[in-house]
């Protein structure tokens, strides 16, 4: 562990990924996120990497995809307006299996919008924006020392099940510094590649977890990419059967393990009969109020996502047996909202807290909304 | 220590985000747990600007101000604007070109765009000014730990200036050593 | 030569471009380029876009990547950075280079990094049906220009250099032997270097525009080379070619070519 000092979360996502083993970022300016490049470009050549800024969002993913089956661990960051110019590449990483990072700092949308306010308005977006069927895998931290541990583990994640992984947090996390002490070492896992010697190998025919082992580009295994579909030899077919159970298989790798890739905080819930639902920023907000009101007698807890998607469907249903209510808190018109309506399944009553206004949602709004909707009661 | 909220707010080029930095540097200087978060327009000159800061002795929670203990308001829409923010029991330190006509008594107004103006000939060093009003004022942190943030922040061939700047506005507090 | 099969992934053909399409002149050319310059195979990337011309890469045995349309320099721009030992090429069209590409074309050439680029020019988008390019002569009928293009046309090469490519060619398909010396030209050239090949597409630009088949379309092509199109229109002793579709005397040959500095990104300047 270093000496504790005050980093800024957009500096704990760059030393996170030096950490994960990074060696390559293709970016292009956006705020709130350009401090993630800025780090980058500082910290990449002394780690052997490289760092180009590009002509535009699309091409910085196309770039970071280049890298990555060179052999490199690449990542890229933006904020809503590129994420959504990054959509086509996210959707060709899908299907080719590229392990990538992709870092959106999110801000008030749609279009331009609140440039340099905070928003969870893309969470959607990362599950659903790139065209066709796909899995998500969506980390979402709430602290400075927590975008530092998920971005590793969005490399990890990436590199496990050769996907792009997708690092969301709102403008307030991305520029909030904190008081941290970063480890020096880290968990990091990197993918499988198939044995130098092996021969008829087929760069699209599973492997361990579904997973097919990924040569690099150069080192003898010539190969075959492609955003059609394809077959195991990664050639493109349009036969229906084989093109359908490529896409299961896409799906199924992550789904598959969605028990080990989702993952969900909880505070003070054994007990609670209303529960907050919140991530990001607002996780910490309504971590406070739960503190707050409880003082006031109101037994209140919090689950808190880490991993948006997958969507840990599985501990907002425990938890919804459990209370009499959750309040969904986010900072966007209701997004996750109904995925916790659906995981919760009636068992307990689902409101909403939203707000879409560029300012994020305090501790001192969500006591009030839990005393508004009469406690637990 | 309990936990404090400080908002600095001006406006663009007065070098409040550093200011507030400076502020959370110290403060883990002195020991404690601090976070700093910077709200800014499209402008990095002009437009306005804010910096959060809270310190705590222990973990902290929400790392924004929520409730005000602390605003030092450096431009009349800063204070117009947060005024209302400032909790009961929280104080205000506000630029005496843009103090309220009817003053109340958690506000006290402070020569600090004028001191800063005296100090380095512009408004860059502003912040620093108000980082040494506040200081000496509410003295939150450490005020060796101060002076070591502010000349590990700025650059060396202003850092005397900055310094001096510091020292100036603590003495709009305690006024000038005998 | 060695046996061109030596770069073909047999196994995946037959492949998808038409009967007469200049594309499979090009391709073998290419690979002929490769061979004369021994390049070792495994260190060979090929990125292609989206098109009939990007189709290519799935026929022949190197590192291949047929990525997103219009994008295909961006990819190969990471794969050069990330691995500076391989030797990345791209072969695209001219919509995918010209229209939703052309971004990433000019920055890749203002860059000038070190890779090769072959645009395979048919004046048409042939994969989605002969609808109007970027190069469609004004004048000339394409699916979405029934009455004749309205709009002017890029000349790909004159973009190239204005955007800073510091090697700049234009050759034909019906000129293979000197396409493929021009191509290997292309890949030794440090930093970014720019080939057009004139291609054709006989199925939709030869039948929209009554210029005939595979073999009619390349003399065609022939006769629009500077070189020679024009002594032999003012010698009258050939038919004059319709003014209307085709802009008459193209230059081929290298038209820039210049030594600068080679960007390899943002990294460590010393070896590791």
């Amino acid at each position: 562990m270093s000496e504790a000092r005050l980093v800024q979360g957009n500096e704990a996502c760059a030393r996170g990924a030096l950490a994960a083993g990074c060696t390559f970022y293709g970016g292009y300016p956006i705020t709130p996120s350009s401090e993630i490049a800025e780090h980058m470009v500082r910290l990449l050549p002394d780690a052997g990497g490289v760092f180009v800024q590009m002509e535009d969002e699309i091409a910085s993913l196309a770039a970071v995809i280049g890298a990555s089956l060179a052999g490199s661990k690449a990542m890229t960051a933006t904020s809503g307006p590129g994420f959504s110019l990054m959509q086509e590449h996210i959707g060709f990483a899908t299907m080719a299996e590229v392990p990538c990072v992709v870092v959106d700092v999110m801000r008030g949308g749609p279009s331009t919008g609140l440039p340099t306010s905070p928003s969870q308005g893309d969470v959607m977006q990362a599950r659903w924006g790139t065209h066709g069927d796909h899995p998500a895998i969506v980390l979402a931290p709430s602290s400075v020392g927590e975008v530092f541990d998920l971005t590793v583990r969005a490399f990890n994640l990436a590199e496990r099940f050769r996907t792009p992984v997708i690092l969301i947090y709102d403008e307030v996390i991305g520029h909030t510094r904190e008081s941290v002490r970063l480890p020096d070492q880290v968990e990091i896992i990197d993918r499988v590649r198939p044995a130098p010697d092996s021969v008829d190998f087929r760069p699209k025919a599973a492997g361990p977890n579904g997973v097919p082992p990924l040569p690099a580009f150069g080192d003898g295994h010539r190969f075959h990419v492609t955003g059609l579909s394809h077959d195991e030899r990664g050639f493109p077919t349009d036969d229906g059967a084989v093109a359908g159970a490529l896409l299961s298989r896409i799906h199924s790798k992550v789904a598959d393990h969605e028990d080990e890739i989702s993952a969900a905080e909880t505070f003070m819930l054994d007990d609670a009969e209303v529960a907050f639902f919140a991530y990001g920023i607002v996780g910490r907000s309504a971590r406070e109020a739960v503190l707050r009101v409880r003082e006031a007698g109101i037994k209140a807890g919090l689950i808190r996502p880490t991993t948006l998607w997958p969507f840990p469907g599985r501990q907002v249903a425990v938890a919804a047996k459990q209370v009499d209510k959750v309040i969904v808190a986010e900072m966007n018109l209701g997004q996750l909202i109904g995925e916790v309506e659906r995981a919760a399944a009636g068992q307990a009553e689902v409101v909403g807290h939203l707000r879409a206004d560029g300012e994020p949602i305090t501790p001192s709004e969500l006591v009030g909304a839990v005393t508004a909707a009469g406690g637990g009661n | 220590m309990s936990r404090n909220e400080i908002r600095i707010a001006g406006a663009g080029g007065q070098g409040v985000v550093t200011a507030g930095r400076i502020l959370a540097e110290a403060a883990i200087l002195s020991g404690s747990n601090a976070t700093h978060n910077q709200v800014y327009g499209p402008q990095s000159r002009g437009g306005a600007s804010r910096s959060d800061v809270v310190i705590a002795g222990d973990e902290i929670g929400f790392p924004l101000a929520d409730d005000i203990d602390l605003l030092v308001a450096l431009s009349g829409e800063a204070f117009a604007r947060y005024r209302p923010e400032v909790a009961a029991g929280g104080r205000v330190i506000v630029d005496s070109r843009c103090a309220p006509e009817a003053g109340d008594e958690v506000t006290s107004d402070f020569a600090v765009v004028d001191t800063a103006r005296a100090v380095s000939g512009g408004q860059l060093v502003t912040g620093v000014v108000a980082l040494g009003v506040l200081q000496a004022y509410a003295g939150l942190v450490d005020a060796d730990a101060l002076s070591d943030a502010v000349a590990r922040r700025v650059p060396a061939k202003h850092r005397e200036m900055n310094l001096e700047a510091l020292r100036a506005g603590m003495e709009l507090v305690n006024g000038a050593p005998a | 030569m060695a046996d061109v099969k030596t770069y073909l992934r047999e196994w995946a053909m037959p492949h998808v471009l038409c009967p007469g399409c200049a594309h499979g002149i090009v391709m073998r050319g290419f690979l002929a380029a490769i061979d004369q310059l021994q390049l070792d195979q495994d260190k060979v990337a090929v990125v292609a876009g989206i098109g009939c011309s990007s189709r290519i890469v799935g026929y022949i045995d190197f590192c291949t990547l047929h990525g997103t349309h219009g994008r295909a320099p961006a990819f190969a721009s990471g794969l050069k950075l990330a691995r500076p030992d391989l030797h990345v090429m791209v072969i695209t069209g001219d919509g995918d280079g010209l229209a939703i590409g052309g971004n990433h074309l000019i920055h890749a050439a203002r860059r000038n990094i070190d890779i090769t680029v072959m645009l395979l020019n048919n004046s048409i988008y042939g994969m989605t049906g002969g609808q109007a390019a970027p190069t469609t002569p004004e004048g000339a009928v394409a699916s979405t220009t029934p009455a004749g293009n309205t709009e002017p046309n890029f000349d790909a090469c004159k973009l190239m250099i204005g955007a800073g490519a510091s090697f700049v060619a234009r050759v034909l398909a019906a000129n293979p032997i000197e396409m493929s010396k021009v191509i290997a030209d292309g890949v030794r050239h440090p930093g970014f270097s720019f080939i057009e090949i004139i291609s054709d597409c006989p199925e939709y630009y030869g039948r929209y525009n009554k210029v005939g088949g595979g073999a009619d379309m390349l003399t065609w092509m022939a006769r629009r080379d500077a070189g020679v199109a024009v002594p032999l229109s003012e010698k009258k002793f050939v038919e004059h070619v319709p003014s209307s579709a085709v802009p008459l005397g193209m230059t081929t040959g290298v038209l820039e070519r210049d030594i600068r500095p080679v960007f390899t990104g943002v990294r460590r300047q010393e070896p590791l």
